[in-house]
């Protein structure tokens, strides 16, 4: 509640995100905007309204369908004095710029013997929860935490939308931030002061001693809904956002780990062969003797987003099955 | 000679899993008829399954401490006839896949954590007993067996100097059942003496008759249980997993050392059956459990056993309830006693020692207390026994 | 492209072609000619010998492109090349030495050891790198060109393909976005007839010339084993493109050698192997030299600087060291840090 009937300004994750580009270009006359639909429109999700008008149509650029050309033309850019952040509209579409983001913005930096190296924003949201079905809930962030060369980050909350952009744009190496869908609505009391938080570092958002909960993206909130229901029944769940997860902070888990000795991992993305499964092959190889107990994922399973509500209420992990994960650790 | 499969038997009419607890065998080893493959626990029974033909175990395809659907492929073997005790193999089951594959063979189950722990306090693992699941020794279990540790008189933390042996695969099921049964079951006691000379009596003439089954005080121990069920079933419960579980009918289970193992088959309807029915169960029971026969069926059921050492002279047995049971009665010698009589002058009277071990979980120290006064009363006026 | 594979003729672009070299220029792009092509004789026989790992794709006949393209640009320009892009790396001034230590794998290699022949950069020359995915340099040029244009510089990128890779959909992607954004951006196609091992003839159903137009992009095609031809023309285009937006430049050539080195060539007609050899692009030029009155001992003596360039760099190569793994692995990120990679 506000002190003393000040109203306060509230942040909404979509306005943090065009608040992250609108800084950045002021601050950095070499950063520019492209995409589909990021200029006059706005962008699909509304992301880039105003900065158009702002920036004139040279660093906010709206491209026709051709995401192979984007991607790569943003390698192109980013070895030649710009910083571009371009936006693919949803992360299913990604599919089309692996040439340019495996193969060419990875891997110049490495492969040209550290001569330059590619400071390029890939922005794209990914999550279900709306029924835009199949090919535009896919959640793809773990092939792009797989490729060496890239970074890979997914905000939870407005205040890290914000944070982890401006990070992103002035890495010096590819990131890809992923934002999600269903997250562009949620609001938090703004900040004094917003500002970028470092890549690589993830954030303890509600201690415990009982269990582990690592998460990251909308998955967050489920976690902490979950450590709420669970700390009715006297079980203390510790909850990480990630925030970055490639690279991921390894430290941060061990060290909760190796104080609650149980760890659950939940995202939205399918489980098999997911972020899910390095960290718990990690914390099972490093984080051995602290383990009293299996590593759980609580991921998407092994299908396509379904369309129907019915279907993807069920697909999308829940806080019943956080708790269940989390008291099957505890047995 | 192509490899054949070796499955998980149906070692009673109920089981539809059996937990692969050790296997006896190796790839590569050759069996002959009768030799023992692998031991099999269900809920109540550990058993071993031998081969039912010579040959040679090929692969072993489920690993010890897998639970298994009857039917699964658990080994292959080249060899003759059909394998183990396999009735009904239901072809479509398979090993369940997400079990751990080892070699086989008795492996401690305790977690990472628990381990280290273990170590660094010098608690040898084979001493801990698992409370998760499994059997798992979890670090709070070493905790707990470091603070007893730390509770009980000084002595040597050195398990005694002596000859060791590796226990079998059935005394290590044995032990890990009743450690369990101790530490997860809250048990309570409540005590009584009941006054047997009219029993005796009544065995001695039952006895006296030629040709028929002869009678023993077990005999009317376990129907005096059954009828006391018969007149108080609300203490024919059992608790499992959160739930009370009301059973029918009046079996009784009684513990049975076979010399191979402890084992704790059911007599069914104790309470309901003439004694000479029930006597010819009770002696048939023991006779398959001596000669490791029983089968699953033989071990389900009951909330309620019988655990009786009189032959062996102690006043009392306090007993520990039997996995998946509530209640157990210790049943220890007659001994003579003077007791005063309605004058106040000292008679002489031939008593038992009983201890009823109770589940607290389901039951009350009044039902208890009254269950046991129902038992004593019908041991002192046996006559009703012989009603069926 | 039916046919086009025995193109000689001069072209006749929509552009006007003007201002062939003088007889030094052309002595002087001469020598570049002879330089790639010692080079690569050089290192077909390094690679035969095993002491070049990987694989390699040889640049020889197509020499002219590149010096005759490269004798148009500036150092500031900048080129994405190809898997075949010796002859454009060594033309757009890559330090002989460390391109030879690259290929050879040494740590002292323009890129440490970790790229090869398909990844030779120098990005102070503004060689964008080659590239083993066909068709990727493209958008690369492209993104390169909108940064030129975008942080107002004149200069312009050039994006250097083959004829196969027409087939690729980046280059209808690119030919669009460039012309709608009007970059300064040069296409240039190296139509060697191949692609691997089949035709183009049967891997292209459409001419780059009606698919420039389709566009809107000027194109001109020119014989591209005629350094001069490819000079004039590219002064020409390469003046148009950053005075104003981009162009498609068809360099009509021919791959000389195997697809890669290795490539015993059965699929290929002996009688167009035999021919080949009139079009040599280095004796083309040889020829027009001796006419304007250059004398033989002249081209020898540069044949000879040429060797010994070569040879000093082979040397320098095979003194290289082997690169160390430790920092390799720490050279992935331009800023590393965090986390587990
Ligand atoms: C995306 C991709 N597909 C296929 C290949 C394999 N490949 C390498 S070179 C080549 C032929 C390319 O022909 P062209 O573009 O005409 O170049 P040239 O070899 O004739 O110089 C192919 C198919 C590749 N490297 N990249
Ligand atoms: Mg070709």
């Amino acid at each position: 509640m506000p002190a003393r009937g000040a109203v306060m300004a509230e942040l909404r994750y979509l306005r943090a995100v065009n608040q992250a580009l609108d800084d950045a270009m002021a601050a950095d006359p070499s950063v520019v905007l492209f995409g589909e639909d990021v200029g006059e429109a706005g962008g699909s999700f509304g992301v880039t309204r105003g900065l158009r008008d702002r920036y004139g149509p040279g660093r906010v650029r709206d491209t026709p369908i051709s995401e192979a050309t984007i991607a790569g033309a943003a390698v192109g850019a980013a070895l030649s004095g710009l910083k571009p952040v371009i936006e693919i509209m949803f992360m299913d579409f990604t599919t089309l710029v692996m040439d340019a983001m495996v193969n060419q913005a990875a891997k110049a930096h490495f492969m040209f013997g550290g001569q330059g190296s590619v400071p390029m924003v890939l922005r794209t949201p990914h999550g279900g929860g709306l029924g835009a079905g199949p090919q535009h809930s896919q959640c793809l962030e773990a092939w792009f935490a797989h490729v060496p060369g890239l970074k890979v980050v997914c905000p939870a909350d407005p205040v890290s939308a914000y944070g982890l952009l401006r990070a992103a744009i002035d890495d010096p190496d590819p990131v890809i931030v992923v934002e999600n869908k269903a997250l562009y609505a949620m609001k938090v009391e703004a900040p004094e002061r917003l500002e970028a938080i470092p890549i690589g570092k993830a954030s303890i958002v509600r201690p415990g001693r009982d269990v582990s909960i690592v998460a990251y993206g909308a998955a967050v909130k489920t976690a902490r809904d979950a450590a709420e229901r669970l700390a009715s029944d006297g079980v203390e769940a510790e909850v990480i956002d990630l925030r970055s997860l490639q690279p991921w902070d390894e430290a941060a888990v061990l060290a909760s780990l190796s104080g609650t000795h149980r760890l659950v991992i939940v995202h939205e993305a399918v489980e098999a062969f997911g972020v899910g499964g390095e960290i718990a092959a990690r914390m099972a190889d490093i984080g051995f003797d602290e383990l009293d107990g299996p590593i759980v994922r609580v991921g998407a399973p092994f299908m396509p987003v379904p369309f129907s509500r019915a279907l993807e209420s069920a697909y999308q992990p829940s806080v019943e099955r956080v708790v269940a994960a989390v008291r099957r650790t505890l047995e | 000679m192509a490899a054949s499969a070796i499955v998980m038997p149906k070692l009673g009419l109920t089981m539809t899993e059996g937990l692969l607890a050790s296997w006896r065998v190796a790839p590569g080893d050759r069996v002959r008829n009768g030799d023992v493959l692998f031991v099999v626990e269900t809920e109540k029974i550990a058993t071993e399954i031998e081969a039912q033909g010579d040959g040679r175990i090929e692969t072993i395809e489920v690993a010890a401490g897998a639970t298994v659907p009857v039917g699964a492929v658990v080994a292959t073997w080249s060899g003759g006839g059909a394998a183990a005790a396999v009735p009904e193999a239901t072809p479509e089951a398979a090993p369940v896949a997400s079990q751990p594959r080892s070699s086989g063979g008795e492996r401690i189950v305790a977690t990472p954590l628990a381990r280290r722990l273990a170590r660094d306090a010098g608690v040898p693992l084979a001493t801990l007993v698992g409370g998760g699941p499994r059997g798992r020794i979890r670090a709070r279990d070493v905790e707990a067996a470091i603070a007893a540790r730390a509770a009980a008189p000084a002595t040597s933390d050195a398990p005694a100097a002596g000859d060791r042996r590796a226990a079998t695969g059935m005394e290590k099921t044995v032990a890990r059942r009743m450690a369990q049964a101790k530490q997860t079951i809250p048990h309570f006691y409540v005590l009584a003496e009941a006054d047997v000379t009219e029993l005796l009596k009544l065995r001695d003439d039952l006895n006296a008759m030629e040709g028929l089954t002869r009678i023993s005080i077990n005999h009317l121990v376990m129907a005096a249980v059954g009828r006391a069920i018969v007149r108080m079933p609300e203490i024919n419960v059992v608790w499992d997993e959160d739930a009370v579980v009301q059973l029918a009918g009046s079996d009784v289970g009684m513990a049975v050392d076979s010399g191979r193992g402890l084992f704790a088959p059911v007599v069914r309807d104790a309470g309901g059956r003439s004694l000479d029915a029930l006597a010819r169960d009770v002696d048939a029971l023991v006779a398959r459990a001596r000669t490791g026969q029983l089968s699953g069926d033989d071990l389900a059921g009951g909330a309620i056993a019988v655990s009786n050492v009189g032959m062996h002279g102690a006043s009392h047995l306090v007993p520990i309830i039997n996995p998946g049971q509530s209640a157990i009665l210790g049943v220890a010698a007659i001994k003579p006693v003077f007791r005063p009589d309605a004058n106040a002058q000292p008679t002489l009277c031939r008593e038992i020692g009983l201890v009823l071990a109770c589940d607290h979980r389901v039951h009350n120290g009044v039902a208890a207390a009254r269950f046991l006064d129902c038992v004593t009363g019908i041991l002192q006026h046996p006559l009703s026994l012989l009603r069926g | 492209m039916e046919g086009v594979a025995t193109v000689t003729t001069r072209p006749s672009g929509e552009l006007n072609v003007s201002g062939a070299p003088d007889a030094a220029g052309l002595l002087d792009l001469y020598g570049q000619m002879v330089l790639i092509r010692r080079c690569e004789e050089r290192l077909g026989a390094l690679f035969a010998d095993g002491e070049v790992p990987g694989f390699i794709h040889l640049s020889i006949g197509q020499e002219a492109v590149s010096v005759g393209v490269m004798s148009a640009l500036r150092r500031d320009d900048t080129i994405a090349s190809t898997h075949r892009g010796h002859g454009h790396a060594i033309a757009k001034g890559l330090p002989l030495e460390g391109f030879f230590l690259e290929l050879l794998a040494r740590d002292e290699g323009l890129c440490r050891g970790r790229g090869g022949s398909m990844h030779v950069a120098d990005t102070s020359v503004g060689m964008l790198g080659a590239n083993g995915i066909v068709g990727a340099g493209l958008p690369i040029a492209l993104g390169s060109a909108l940064a030129h244009q975008q942080l107002g510089r004149d200069a312009v990128a050039v994006a250097f393909f083959g004829d196969g890779a027409l087939a690729e959909g980046v280059v209808h992607e690119c030919f669009n976005l460039a012309r709608l954004w009007n970059l300064p951006l040069l296409f240039v196609c190296e139509n060697n007839g191949w692609s691997e091992f089949l035709p183009s003839s049967k891997q292209i159903a459409f001419k780059l010339g009606e698919l420039s137009a389709a566009f809107g992009l000027p194109h001109v095609a020119v014989d591209g084993n005629d350094v001069a031809a490819v000079a004039a023309a590219a002064a020409d285009v390469v003046g148009k493109v950053r005075a104003g937006g981009p162009a498609v430049l068809e360099c009509v050539t021919a791959r000389m050698r195997g697809h890669f080195e290795g490539d015993a060539q059965k699929y290929r007609n002996p009688d167009e192997i035999a021919r080949l050899a009139e079009r040599d692009p280095v004796g083309i030029a040889a020829r027009q030299l001796l006419k304007t009155g250059i004398d033989e001992a002249e081209l020898t003596e540069v044949a000879e600087t040429v060797e010994r360039r070569v040879e000093a760099a082979v040397a320098a190569a095979r003194g290289g060291r082997d690169p160390d793994f430790e920092a390799a692995k720490a050279g992935v990120y331009a800023r590393a840090g965090g986390g587990h990679g």
